[in-house]
């Protein structure tokens, strides 16, 4: 028993930071169009913007994060405005596009920062220790600022005037156009909003794990694995699709060992696809 | 000006650059061009960005004392490097693109699977290899073009095993390493040796990629270890087992017999005094005298401090070596020559010491550098340096 409670708690702990990594990606797509290959990147870039606000300036770590999503949301904007916005309505281009940005910023972060993992440390430290399982006070913080952050994207989304412009362009770009909405001002702050949410992620959880400049790489194959569960451009969808690969990966890999676990994750996603092929939440997305 | 004057002034013009062609071998006759092969990204990136700086260090030796004598030629020697990203397709395109650069030698790959993928890409092409993968089959006698740069598990596991065993004294073990043959390969043979040890050991397996590795942390937990060893692991992924260990309460041994990755654990956990007790391999013993002369010659030579991954040793070991074979070899072309002027070498090296070719009974061929290894002690947060440990011959 004790050990299935642990089983929920870990799992509960993977889930709410797939969850940040999804609802940034699956924005991204549902609003734009664009599949984003460059989420892990600024995931990465979080993660060493927080690093070098904390380690090389001394500022306290709180500053770092904030530090983190400012300068992921400045770079998601310029690049959306510079280089997304000419191409917004060709996939291959965009894919293109943020598969290049990918490579530069993980070789601009090797080239800054060099290979190897630097020494970043989450500033609150020791587990809570229950009968037969344990979570670190970092998890549970991660935690807390995951349901937040998914508090305040649903509030943005559903309880405001930008957020229903966002839903509008999303639902029928041409439509929301001809009604006065300007892509041109709200697409590059969509894109801000989902690489903000990347780099906040980055800059939480990288000094949980580890920080290295291609940890961007499984980040990236997770989220995509999530939303597309999650049903693609469902922000619903992926946090709920985010639980369920946390739940889901923390059983198997704990119950049938760490090569079984990842087998049974992807056939349970592959035979939820078969009977649903897009995805648990998926809705009519994208005219454009 | 007379004509016998203007004679002597053509002659004189002409046979000039001639007689200067004619003066000894000058380091600009020809150019050795060193192949490397390894991951420079990606979580192994350590280790292949270490390799090549080994390579590139023997190079700049070579070249400061005026070039490589090859027969009556002096060449200079350069480095052309190549991200396998530690797949064994990558690494097999490494050598076909190392062949277009009509590169003979290539110091790597360092991974069991690019190990895997080159042998056979890199026979085919004429090249010979020196891998520094821990896989079973790392060289094999299909492919006398492969070499090994470093002792191999089986050479170092029993040895290590038993004293750390004796240092330690945990009666059970559980070795976690992916799931491919960079991990199984070195793990199951650490596992073995801790049994012969009389240590009850396990090994538990991950998908490489893996970053969270809570439910992997709980499944190890669940059985009670009295010591973990990351085996080898990616350095970023056995500093954050090892980080996930301890926060996990783990307060048992942590090991790591594989691949190098201390320093990145250390920063990973915090400090040494976090990381408590902790032993592990080291490819060469680092506190030797020959080992300290090394890293002081090159931050000399490259005016940079040498990576902090040991693997940077094999690296330069084996392009030493390589470099030895191809004057002695009189060519820069015959990869075959080459290899046989290779094995005919005494292993020896000015850092190193002695060392020996060794293979035979583990992979049925006697291409593998073997030289004392070392083993790491951190006890009860304090670090206790790196003794040396003499290894059991292959041959």
């Amino acid at each position: 028993m004790h050990g299935m409670i642990s089983a929920a708690i870990i799992g509960i702990g993977l889930g709410a930071q797939y969850a940040l990594l999804a609802l940034g990606f699956t924005l991204i797509f549902g609003i734009l169009g664009v599949v984003n290959f460059a989420h892990g990147g600024f995931y990465v870039v979080g993660g060493y913007v927080a690093y070098w606000v904390s380690a090389a300036l001394g500022l306290p770590y709180p500053v770092a994060v904030l530090a983190a999503v400012i300068a992921t949301a400045a770079l998601g904007y310029l690049f959306e405005l510079f280089f997304i916005e000419r191409f917004v309505n060709d996939q291959l281009a965009t894919m293109m596009l943020t598969l290049g940005l990918y490579l530069v910023l993980s070789t601009a972060i090797v080239v800054s920062f060099g290979p190897e993992s630097p020494s970043f440390s989450f500033p609150i430290t020791g587990s809570l220790h229950g009968k037969g399982f344990f979570i670190p006070w970092a998890n549970l913080v991660v935690l807390g600022i995951c349901v937040l952050a998914i508090a305040a994207v649903y509030g943005l989304l559903y309880r405001t005037d930008l957020g229903r412009a966002l839903r509008a362009l999303a639902d029928d770009r041409a439509v929301a156009t001809a009604l006065g909405i300007r892509p041109r001002l709200l697409f590059p702050l969509a894109f801000a909003l989902a690489t903000a949410l990347a780099g906040l992620t980055g800059a939480l959880v990288t000094p949980i794990l580890t920080l290295s400049p291609h940890v961007g790489d499984p980040v990236l194959a997770t989220a995509f694995m999530v939303v597309i569960l999650g049903g693609l451009g469902s922000v619903i969808g992926s946090i709920v699709a985010a639980f369920i690969v946390g739940l889901v990966e923390s059983y198997s890999s704990i119950y049938l060992g760490g090569s079984k676990g990842a087998l049974a994750l992807f056939v349970l996603v592959l035979l939820i696809l078969a009977v649903k092929p897009s995805g648990l939440f998926s809705r009519e997305v994208r005219q454009a | 000006m007379t004509a016998a004057f203007r004679y002597s002034l053509l002659t004189t013009v002409i046979l000039l650059p001639l007689a200067l062609g004619a003066t000894p071998a000058r380091a600009a006759d020809c150019e050795i061009k060193l192949g490397m092969v390894g991951p420079l990204s990606g979580a192994a990136a350590s280790w292949g960005i270490a390799l090549r700086s080994g390579a590139e260090f023997a190079a700049a030796e070579v070249n400061k004392a005026g070039g490589l004598p090859v027969e009556s030629r002096k060449c200079t020697v350069s480095v052309i490097s190549y991200d396998s990203k530690y797949t064994a397709d990558g690494a097999a395109a490494g050598a076909n693109y190392l062949a277009s650069q009509n590169v003979k030698f290539i110091i790597g790959p360092v991974g069991s699977p690019e190990a895997t993928g080159i042998k056979p890409v890199a026979q085919r092409n004429g090249q010979i290899t020196f891998n520094t993968a821990y896989a079973k089959n790392a060289i094999e006698p299909n492919y006398p073009l492969a070499f090994h740069g470093l002792s191999g598990p089986a050479t170092w596991a029993p040895p290590l095993a038993k004293a750390a065993k004796e240092k330690f004294g945990f009666k059970s073990i559980v070795c976690v390493a992916p799931n491919d043959q960079g991990g199984t390969d070195i793990a199951s043979v650490d596992a073995a040796a801790y049994r012969a040890n009389g240590v009850k050991a396990s090994e538990e397996y991950y998908q490489r990629g893996t970053t969270n590795f809570a439910p992997i942390i709980q499944r190890i937990l669940n059985q009670n270890p009295d010591a973990v060893d990351t085996a080898s692991s990616p350095p970023a992924d056995g500093a954050t087992i090892a980080k996930q260990l301890r926060e996990a309460g783990f307060d048992g041994v942590i090991g790591r017999l594989g691949g190098p990755g201390t320093a990145e654990t250390i920063r990973a956990v915090g400090s040494v005094e976090k990381l408590g007790n902790f032993y592990w391999l080291e490819i060469a013993p680092v506190d030797s005298p020959g080992v300290k002369a090394l890293w002081k010659e090159y931050q000399e030579l490259m005016g940079q401090p040498a990576p902090s991954n040991t693997l940077v040793i094999p690296g330069v070991v084996s392009a030493r070596l390589v470099l030895k074979a191809i004057s002695k070899a009189g060519t820069t072309e015959n990869a075959e020559k080459v290899a046989e002027a290779l094995r005919s070498l005494a292993v020896e090296d000015k850092n190193l010491g002695k060392g020996e070719w060794t293979g035979q009974k583990i992979y049925g061929i006697n291409q593998e550098l073997s030289f004392p290894v070392g083993m790491g002690v951190i006890a009860n947060g304090k670090n206790l340096g790196v003794t040396m440990i003499e290894t059991a011959t292959s041959r």
